[in-house]
């Protein structure tokens, strides 16, 4: 497993490091694009993935969402400072770290789940959005009837999660976390109290914004935001299952490959 | 991973014994029933629970760990393997510390059909151009594109395989290839190849049921197709729950939750 989970971390590397072309390469398919148009903003299907700046070293959009630290407690500060993350700048060895989901293979929870370099699908019905995710073939519904969460869940790994439309954007209202999860990858913290609100918006056909707001007055002295972009692709989402090792590293070693 | 999996496993046990038309009854309301158009393509969106013969606590009911009571037609390679195969269920159980089962053993996705034979709902999420299982089982899913394109195996075998689908009036037909020979066809250890072809037909019956006719084909552990039939209920008021096996303290607990006698 050790080797595998170096072979996953080096090629998360990698894979950062590839232009988004080479990356598109290995994605294509004979898929249609879905049209979009001015009058589709309310509809935000299909696939899409992670616009950001082709990374040539470890930048900070990789392992966290903001280049500064976020506002912590000293609560919050003290669990931050027990998380031996494999990212950044003070990197543990992947036999160091105790990142839950480079360990065990568990779910990385929300927001966590857009920090890898996988796309993700939107479908959408009249009752809910159900998000899947390629990572580790994830994926959170997003119940849009109208009808309250119910009150006995127990916390969850990704959440519970309700929307509703204002205008063109989609407010995604996500709680009843567990706290066994990171808020992202380099460990800063979270408590059950995690209180995640998203705002997805089509800017243009092919490109979405998720403004992301980070409320949990446990971990957080005031609640604070993010923003992340996502560009429309023509692909079908493959599949991925962290605890195979084997297949993860294989898609990962096709996706950095010069040869492609 | 040690303490977790005896876990999973001894829930996966408890429940398989358990009476399984009462899983589930304290599900929250939620998702509204849609009716079944009949002019166009049917719907089958919604949340479906597998129904059987309700089983006796004091007898393993074949049902739930296998297809049919009858052994399907193995090869002598299928022989071989099915031999192989320590399964923990079934009248020669194997103990958990014992067992080869990959879903056991590594919290490895389960495959097509093995996927229907465990005791929780499925939600169908039908799209424009494909169909989605969503299953409360370890969080599992299937895309089954029906935009008519062809199989897609350029990435290799996979666990769940590649599946398309299209309609013949109210038949939903599935047809599914791509499948990687790491998982079991049930949780008996019946085998399968990477040959392996599994066509599904599923029918709306009436509102509240749906049914498939699966049909196993693998001509190099099978000496020919064999048929299997599920039998689903909708269930209306029921929203699907988080599971993930590697987490096998929580799973135990939905487990214990499942099968109190409280319920």
């Amino acid at each position: 497993m050790r080797n595998r989970l170096l072979g996953i971390l080096l090629g998360l590397v990698a894979l950062w490091s590839c232009s988004t072309n080479a990356v598109a390469q290995n994605k294509k398919t004979d898929a249609p694009a879905k049209p979009a148009s001015a009058s589709n903003l309310r509809d935000l299907s299909g696939v899409w993935m992670r616009d950001a700046p082709p990374a040539t070293a470890m930048q900070y959009w990789i392992y966290e969402l903001n280049q500064e630290e976020p506002p912590m407690t000293p609560w919050g500060l003290a669990k931050f400072k027990e998380s031996k993350s494999s990212f950044g700048g003070h990197e543990y060895s992947l036999e160091e770290t105790n990142d839950p989901v480079l360990r065990a293979c568990f779910p990385p929870g929300v927001p966590r789940v857009y920090m890898h370099p996988f796309p993700f699908q939107f479908i959408q019905t009249a009752d809910e959005v159900v998000m899947l995710f390629e990572v580790d073939s994830l994926r959170r519904e997003i119940y849009t009837d109208g009808k309250p969460r119910d009150p006995d869940l127990i916390p969850m790994w990704m959440g519970s999660s309700v929307g509703h439309w204002d205008g063109d954007t989609l407010v995604v209202d996500t709680t009843n976390f567990n706290d066994r999860t990171w808020l992202d990858r380099i460990g800063h913290p979270h408590s059950d109290q995690l209180h995640v609100i998203e705002r997805f918006r089509r800017t243009a056909p092919d490109h979405l914004v998720d403004d992301i707001t980070i409320d949990d007055p446990k971990a957080y002295t005031k609640p604070w935001t993010a923003k992340l972009e996502f560009k429309q692709r023509p692909w079908k989402l493959t599949e991925q299952f962290c605890e195979d090792g084997e297949t993860f590293l294989g898609l990962e070693k096709k996706e950095a490959s010069p040869n492609k | 991973m040690g303490n977790r999996l005896p876990l999973f496993s001894l829930g996966i046990i408890v429940a398989s014994f358990a009476c399984p038309p009462l899983f589930g009854q304290n599900r929250p309301p939620a998702i509204s029933e849609k009716a079944a158009p009949s002019s166009s393509t049917p719907d089958f969106s919604g949340v479906w629970m597998r129904s059987g013969p309700p089983a006796s606590n004091k007898v393993l009911q074949s049902w739930i760990f296998a297809f049919n009571v009858e052994e399907p037609p193995m090869t002598a390679w299928g022989e071989e393997q099915y031999k192989a195969a320590k399964s923990s269920f079934g009248s020669h159980a194997y103990s958990i510390a014992e067992t080869n089962d990959p879903v056991y053993h590594g919290c490895y996705p389960p495959g097509v059909p093995r996927v229907y034979l465990h005791p929780w709902p499925m939600q169908i999420v039908q799209a424009r151009d494909e169909i989605v299982m969503l299953f409360e089982y370890d969080s599992l899913r299937r895309q089954i594109s029906t935009d008519g394109r062809p199989h897609d195996t350029s990435l290799g075998p996979t666990w769940m395989g590649d599946s398309v689908g299209h309609w013949e009036g109210d038949t939903l037909v599935v047809d599914a290839i791509n499948f990687n020979s790491r998982t079991w066809i049930d949780r008996l250890g019946h085998p399968h190849s990477e040959a392996l072809h599994v066509v599904e037909r599923f029918r709306r019956t009436d509102h509240d049921h749906l049914v498939d006719d699966i049909t196993i084909e693998d001509p190099k552990a099978y000496t020919k197709p064999w048929t299997a039939h599920l039998e689903l209920q909708l269930r209306p008021a029921w929203r699907l729950e988080e599971q993930f096996c590697e987490d096998g303290e929580n799973f135990q607990k939905m487990e214990n939750k499942e099968t109190s006698p409280k319920k």
